[in-house]
C-alpha cells in the first residue's frame, strides 16, 4: 500500500515529518525523506544540520522505532506527536530466534540433550558472528534456556549490539537471589535488557541416550530404533522426551510468557536449541508434524520474525553488516537502524 | 620404562625458594623421550642428557646425580600418591557495567568483548595445568570466564555444569555413559562465591553515588573491612560466606587430590586468598587481583603454597610448578623442545 522508494537525504535534513505510517514523503526545503515499505531496499544517507533539528529528528525516531525509550526534549510539533500515536497503532515488534553454535559434545559427536555442556571456540565465534547480524535490530527482552550454551550465545551476541543497553539476567530462584540482584537506579534499569532463563526452552531431553556416542548407541539399540527416536515426532527415547513433548512445553511457554511481551510492543530475542526453536517455529509458521521433522535450523544464523497485529511474518535471516546494502525488514526497523547510525559511538 | 629427561637452563639469577641448595629434579614422562638442547651458562650440553640441576646465583651450573623416581604406571594414581593438588583462581574480566562505571555487586551483568578476550587469554595461561573440578559463582560473567578459559585447555575434558536446583533439573541432566563421565569436569555454581553484594549502590554511577552519599562515605564502604553499604554486605560478610564455602566444599576436594579451578569475583577471591595466605584485614583491603590473570596455588600436606601467575605457553620456556604438575603436563603428548630460552625454571618441592 505504501509507496516505497529509495531514500536519500543529501545536504541537510530538516526532520519535520508527517504521516509516517503510510509512507508519504515530506518535502521540506532541501531535504527529501521517503519512507520505505517492507519489501524494498533502503539506502539511507542522512546528515544532520544542527542540534535543534537533530533533537526533533531524534524524538520522532524515538516514537517510530520499535524500542521504547524516553527522550527528555520537549515535543515541539503536534505533527510529531501524532506520528507517535500512529506508531502505537502500528504496534510491530521484532522476534529474533537464535540457535546456539557448536558445543563441546557436538564436536565429540555425543548426544547432548539437557546435559549442560558449553560452547567450543567455534561455537563462541558463531555467537559473535550472529550478534553482528542482529546488531541493528532492537531487543527489549531476551529469553534463553537454563543451559550455558544458549546463555553464552545470547551474551556473546549482545556484546556486538549497537544499542548499548546491557542484558541483565533475572534471578528468581530464591528470595535472597531476588533481593541480592536488585538494581537501585531507575535510569540504569531503563538501559537494561532483562534476560529470563527458562527450562521450558531447553533442548529436548534425550533420556538414556545422553552422553552416548552416536555410533555406540547404534550398536546398542540398533540403527533403526535410534533413527526413529531422532526423527519421529512422538516416539521418545527411553526416559526421554519425544519432539512432541518438547514442543508441548516450549510452545506453551512461548504462548504464555513471550507472546504477551510481543503484544505489549517489546522486541524479543530467544536464544535456545534446535528442538525447542523448531517447536516454536512450528507454531509460528503453522507447520505440520512432518514439516517440523524436516526443518533444520542453521546454527548461529539468526531468524527474524515480525509480529504485527497478532500475526508472525517470517523475515528470513538478517545479513551481516559487511554485506553491501541495507535491508530494512520493516519501516520501523529501518528507522531504528538509522537512529543507531546517528548515535555517537 | 619411564624415561626421565628434562632440561634445565640456568641463568644468572634463578632463585630457589629461600635457599641456595642445588635442587635435583627428575621429570617423569610416560614413554616419551625428550629431545632437548641444553644451554647452560658457559657450557653447551648435547641433547638428551638425563638429569640436571638448577643452581641459583653461583657462576656455574652443577650437575647432580640423577634421582631415581619410582616409575608410575598408573597415571590416575600419581596425584594421590603425591597428595598434591593445584588450585587456580581466576577473576573475571571486564563486564558491561565495569565499562559504564556502575556498581555491579550481585547484579548479573555479562562480559564485554574485552572481558571475553581476557578469559580466553587466561585460558591459554593455564592450558597445561590439570583441572578436575571447577567452582564458579551463580553470575554469568564468572561462568563465561570459566567456560571460555577451559575451551583453550589442552586436556580436552569437557566441563559440565551440575544442576541441582530441583529434582527435574537433576534428572534431566543425567549422563548415561561412564566413559563420558570420566571425560567430564564437573562445574559447580555457588552463590557463596558471588561478588560482594553492594546493596543500594547496585546500578548506581560511581559519580552520582558520591554526590548522593558523600565521597567519604562511599570510600568507606568500598575500602573498609566491616562497614556495609545500605542493605549490602561488608567485605567481612562476603569473606565469611565465601571462605566458609571454600573450607566446607572445596578443601575436601583438594584433600582428595582433585585439581580445582575457581572462577569468581574480586571480593570473593580476595576473601579466599585472605584465608590461603593468612592475611590481615588491612592487607586484604589493599589486595588487588588482576582481572583475567590466573593465580596458582599448590595444596600440599594441608598447606597452600602460592605459585604466582602462570606464563602463557607462547612465551619461551616451560615453568613446572611441581613434579606432579609437570608429569601431568608431559603426559599424553610428545614434547619436542627445541630451544629453551631464559625463562626455563624448574623447582622441586622435595
Amino acid at each position: 500500500m505504501a509507496t516505497g522508494a529509495h531514500l536519500h537525504a543529501m545536504g541537510c535534513m530538516q526532520g519535520q515529518m508527517k504521516n509516517h505510517s503510510n509512507g508519504s514523503q515530506n518535502l521540506a526545503g532541501s531535504s527529501q525523506l521517503r519512507m520505505v515499505n517492507e519489501s524494498f531496499y533502503t539506502d539511507l544517507r542522512l546528515f544532520r544540520q544542527d542540534n535543534l533539528h537533530f533533537k526533533i529528528w531524534k524524538l520522532s525516531m524515538a516514537c517510530m522505532s520499535g524500542s521504547q525509550f524516553l527522550v527528555a526534549d520537549p515535543i515541539e510539533s503536534s505533527s510529531i506527536r501524532s506520528s507517535c500515536d500512529n506508531h502505537r497503532r502500528n504496534n510491530e515488534t521484532a522476534l529474533i530466534l537464535l540457535r546456539h553454535g557448536e558445543s563441546m559434545w557436538n564436536e565429540k559427536n555425543l548426544f547432548t540433550g539437557c546435559v549442560d555442556v558449553p560452547l567450543t571456540q567455534k561455537g563462541a565465534n558463531e555467537a559473535i558472528e550472529a550478534g553482528k547480524r542482529i546488531c541493528s535490530i532492537p531487543v527489549d527482552m531476551i529469553y534463553t534456556s537454563v543451559l550455558i550454551r544458549a546463555q553464552m550465545t545470547a551474551m556473546l551476541a549482545m556484546a556486538q549490539h549497537r544499542s548499548k543497553k546491557v542484558p541483565i539476567i533475572v534471578h528468581n530462584e530464591s528470595e535472597q537471589a531476588q533481593t541480592w540482584s536488585n538494581v537501585y537506579s531507575a535510569k540504569t534499569k531503563k538501559e537494561s535488557i532483562p534476560v529470563i532463563t527458562a527450562w521450558q526452552l531447553n533442548e529436548r531431553m534425550y533420556g538414556e541416550l545422553q552422553g552416548l556416542n552416536k555410533q555406540e548407541t547404534a550398536d546398542q539399540f540398533g540403527k533403526e530404533k535410534v533413527h526413529e527416536w531422532r526423527r519421529s515426532f512422538n516416539i521418545p527415547p527411553p526416559n526421554g522426551e519425544s519432539l512432541e513433548m518438547c514442543a508441548q512445553r516450549a510452545v506453551s511457554y512461548f504462548k504464555e510468557q513471550i507472546e504477551p511481551q510481543l503484544s505489549l510492543g517489546k522486541n524479543v530475542m530467544i536464544a535456545a536449541h534446535g528442538n525447542s526453536l523448531r517447536s516454536i517455529i512450528m507454531y509460528l509458521d503453522n507447520l505440520t508434524s512432518q514439516e517440523v521433522i524436516n526443518l533444520e535450523l542453521s546454527t548461529g544464523i539468526p531468524m527474524l520474525y515480525v509480529f504485527k497485529e497478532g500475526n508472525f511474518i517470517r523475515r528470513g535471516n538478517p545479513t551481516g553488516p559487511s554485506e553491501a546494502g541495507v535491508y530494512a525488514y520493516t519501516k520501523n526497523l529501518a528507522l531504528y537502524r538509522q537512529k543507531l547510525d546517528d548515535m555517537p559511538e | 620404562m619411564a624415561s626421565a629427561a628434562t632440561c634445565l637452563h640456568a641463568t644468572s639469577s634463578i632463585q630457589a625458594q629461600g635457599s641456595k641448595h642445588v635442587f635435583p629434579l627428575q621429570m617423569v614422562s610416560k614413554g616419551f623421550s625428550l629431545d632437548m638442547q641444553l644451554r647452560a651458562k658457559r657450557k653447551n650440553f648435547p641433547a638428551s642428557l638425563k638429569l640436571h640441576a638448577v643452581h641459583a646465583s653461583s657462576s656455574h651450573s652443577s650437575i647432580a646425580d640423577p634421582i631415581e623416581v619410582p616409575s608410575n604406571n598408573n597415571s590416575g594414581d600419581s596425584e594421590k600418591k603425591s597428595t598434591e593438588a593445584s588450585l587456580i583462581l581466576i577473576r573475571h574480566g571486564e563486564s558491561l557495567w565495569n565499562e559504564k562505571n556502575l556498581f555491579t555487586g550481585c547484579v548479573d551483568v555479562p562480559l564485554t568483548k574485552k572481558g571475553v578476550e581476557e578469559a580466553i587469554q587466561a585460558g591459554k595461561r593455564i592450558s597445561n595445568i590439570p583441572i578436575d573440578m571447577i567452582y564458579t559463582s551463580s553470575l554469568i560473567r564468572a561462568q563465561m570466564t570459566a567456560m571460555l578459559a577451559i575451551s583453550e585447555h589442552r586436556r580436552k575434558k569437557v566441563p559440565i555444569i551440575i544442576h541441582n536446583e530441583n529434582e527435574q533439573a537433576q534428572k534431566w541432566s543425567q549422563i548415561y555413559s561412564e566413559e563420558t563421565k570420566k571425560q567430564s569436569i564437573p562445574v559447580i555454581t555457588a552463590w557463596q562465591l558471588n561478588e560482594r553484594m553492594y546493596g543500594e549502590l547496585q546500578g548506581l554511577n560511581k559519580q552520582e553515588t558520591a554526590e548522593l552519599f558523600g565521597k567519604e562515605k562511599v570510600h568507606e564502604w568500598r575500602r573498609s573491612y566491616d562497614v556495609p553499604p545500605p542493605n549490602g554486605e561488608s567485605l567481612e560478610m562476603c569473606a565469611e560466606r565465601a571462605v566458609a564455602y571454600f573450607r566446607d566444599q572445596i578443601v575436601p576436594q583438594l584433600l582428595a587430590g582433585k585439581n580445582v579451578m575457581i572462577a569468581a569475583h574480586g571480593n570473593s577471591l580476595r576473601s579466599i586468598i585472605m584465608y590461603l595466605d593468612k592475611l590481615t584485614s588491612q592487607e586484604v583491603i589493599d589486595l588487588e587481583l588482576s582481572t583475567g590473570i590466573p593465580m596458582l596455588y599448590i595444596f600440599k600436606n594441608g598447606m597452600f603454597v602460592r605459585r604466582g601467575s602462570p606464563i602463557p605457553p607462547s612465551e619461551a620456556g616451560v615453568y613446572a610448578y611441581t613434579r606432579a604438575a609437570a608429569t601431568q603436563h608431559l603426559d599424553g603428548f610428545s614434547l619436542k623442545l627445541r630451544k629453551l630460552h631464559h625463562n626455563c625454571i624448574f623447582q622441586c618441592l622435595d
